[in-house]
């Protein structure tokens, strides 16, 4: 699986408590959505950190890393390869 | 200040005559100075009045804190009519029981509020819907509303004539109510104005005062701060998200704030996630704190990491329109797990069952005389009179009084969930989670996290056979309520432990799982 589809996996099973891929595109904003609060994107972190073994920065915890399923893949594979 | 100002409109105006030229509120690089905001509150009062409101109509507001908020909820008070700010993190099913609880009939949304035109079909005494943005590029309006610039294309800017009565009601914040049971504390101008001239006295704020905001407007805390730095002349920055903590104190260095707010959650999260170190917080003056007990570890690693700073502790309720008491910065180190004593112009008393006072160091009900106190909660005389008696407001809050007459608060005696900045209602989530076949019986608690304070558990009996799984409970109140309001937990328990008299005993669930 790739790591957009684990990353959309993720925040529908734990936000929206669904498994249902139409439910959430792939670039679609978490902020604007609401679909995750202040401490929700802590769990994601938690999530990003276990899964691909990857370290986030505090100053890497901005919108254009993290703000969309996309923007998390990428962010993800920059900082694996 | 003006001698005698009777409503927010006149501090604003006050402010707007002393210095036209000075920025009031920023929000994402875009900035309004005084006279502007000033000039668009008018306009947008004219135009609620053209559009049909009379005095006493009630103005909904579906906006996140940004400028158009401001305008929005000035220009409602000052077309005479009630500003009912409603919480944008609500649910379709949630704002339209508010807004048809208090019959609006104007409501100024954001256009792409994904639940605003389910509000609008459901509320027939809408009769004006109006969406913004008020600044900035016109954006088309949908169906059932008008866009904000063909709104206010008619409308001037003089002075809408002088409707308001101190006494009349000036807004309405809906509190954690359920279907039958609706709390929208109700708050003349009168009460809005006392407790804005009494949080500005303790806290002196100017002009020169610069405040980083991130709490929302519609709940009263946030509510006090914009109106607190508006009539002292000062300026409020937009920040409206924690998601990404250290922007915010970034936005905190970047505009030399010299004041920040906050709830326990607020600044255990910025505690955890930002080196505060690495940012020239210098000009911060004062912090805020209210919202709930923080823990004195955690007061002690704030004033540790903000030095400069002097941290006012506070204790309020929305049924008092905001703040109650505070603890004067100078006092914090002596008497540090209080929440102070009484604001300029409120009373506290602690009342034993009879309504009696009770001695210093003695537990009891906190309650509270003053022109803060609310007229009541609106349409719901049943829930005002049981808070609402013998002089006093009963906040529900066990405490007690030292012999300096500093409050301690011990406990609750209601079961209402904090979690964050929020309250909920246990009896809000159990009928959503009753809606669900295989459901006999629920309990919702709110069970410890170490930075929101509370989360949600809901305990849940299954009817025979037919249990629904733990996520199908939590899809289903995405569905219907905020997401701050869904279970974190779901925990499938035999049966509920009761009294003999039938209550749920809610401290038990609390303890289980």
């Amino acid at each position: 699986m790739s790591v957009a589809e684990q990353v959309r996996q993720y925040i529908l099973e734990n936000f929206l408590f669904s498994t249902d891929v139409s439910l959430l595109g792939l670039d679609e904003s978490f902020l604007e959505r609401g679909l995750i609060d202040s401490t929700g994107m802590l769990e994601v972190i938690l999530f990003l950190e276990e899964t691909f073994g990857v370290k986030v920065a505090d100053d890497e915890m901005v919108p254009e890393n993290l703000d969309s399923v996309n923007r998390i893949a990428a962010f993800v594979e920059r900082k694996k390869a | 200040m003006p001698a005698g100002p009777t409503s927010l409109v006149d501090l604003l105006r006050a402010s707007a005559q002393r210095h036209p030229g000075r920025q009031a509120i920023r929000h994402r690089g875009a900035e309004i100075h005084y006279g502007d905001l000033w000039r668009e509150v008018r306009r947008a009062a004219n135009a609620l009045r053209a559009g049909g409101l009379q005095p006493g109509d009630r103005v909904a507001l579906l906006i996140e804190n940004s400028i158009d908020y401001v305008i929005a909820y000035y220009a409602a008070l000052q077309a005479g009519g009630v500003a009912v700010g409603l919480n944008t993190a609500m649910r379709g099913p949630e704002l339209a029981r508010n807004v048809a609880h208090c019959a609006a009939t104007a409501l100024i949304a954001m256009p792409g509020h994904p639940e605003l035109p389910g509000v609008i079909a459901a509320c027939g005494t809408l009769r004006q819907v109006v969406t913004t943005p008020a600044t900035g590029p016109a954006r088309k309006a949908p169906d059932g509303a008008v866009a904000w610039h063909e709104w206010m294309a008619a409308a001037d800017d003089a002075d809408v004539p002088e409707t308001i009565e101190p006494q009349a009601p000036a807004s309405i914040i809906y509190t954690s109510g359920t279907t039958g049971d609706p709390r929208g504390v109700t708050l003349s101008h009168r009460n809005l104005v006392a407790n804005t001239l009494s949080i500005l006295e303790y806290l002196g704020l100017t002009e020169a005062d610069r405040i980083v905001n991130v709490l929302p407007f519609y709940y009263s805390y946030g509510n006090s701060v914009l109106h607190t730095h508006l009539a002292a002349g000062g300026s409020l920055v937009l920040e409206n998200s924690l998601t990404y903590p250290h922007l915010v104190v970034q936005a905190m260095a970047e505009q030399r704030a010299t004041g920040f707010s906050g709830v326990p959650s607020t600044f255990a999260l910025l505690l955890q996630r930002v080196k505060f170190a690495d940012y020239d917080l210098s000009s911060l003056r004062y912090l805020t704190q209210a919202g709930g007990a923080m823990a004195p570890v955690l007061t002690e690693r704030l004033l540790a990491a903000l030095p400069g700073a002097r941290l006012f502790v506070m204790y309020g309720q929305t049924e008092a329109t905001a703040r109650i008491s505070y603890l004067p910065p100078e006092r914090l180190a002596s008497k540090l797990g209080t929440v102070g004593i009484g604001i300029p112009g409120v009373t506290i008393e602690v009342q034993d069952e009879a309504g009696r006072a009770v001695p210093a160091g003695t537990a009891g009900e906190v309650c509270v005389r003053g022109d803060n106190v609310m007229l009541g909660y609106w349409e719901n005389p049943a829930a005002t009179a049981k808070v609402l008696h013998d002089g006093w407001l009963h906040t529900g809050d066990i405490g007690q009084l030292d012999a300096d007459g500093y409050l301690t608060l011990v406990g609750r005696s209601s079961d209402m969930i904090k979690t964050g900045a929020h309250r909920v209602s246990p009896l809000e989530i159990e009928e959503v989670v009753l809606e669900l076949a295989g459901v006999a019986e629920c309990a919702a608690v709110g069970v410890a996290d170490p930075i929101l304070g509370e989360v949600v558990r809901v305990c849940v009996v299954a009817a025979d056979g037919a249990a629904p799984e733990a996520r199908a409970v939590q899809a289903h109140c995405r569905d219907r309520l905020a997401a701050y309001k869904v279970p974190k937990e779901v925990v499938f328990v035999a049966t509920l432990p009761k009294t003999a008299s039938g209550k749920v005993k809610r401290f038990m669930l609390k303890e289980a799982g």
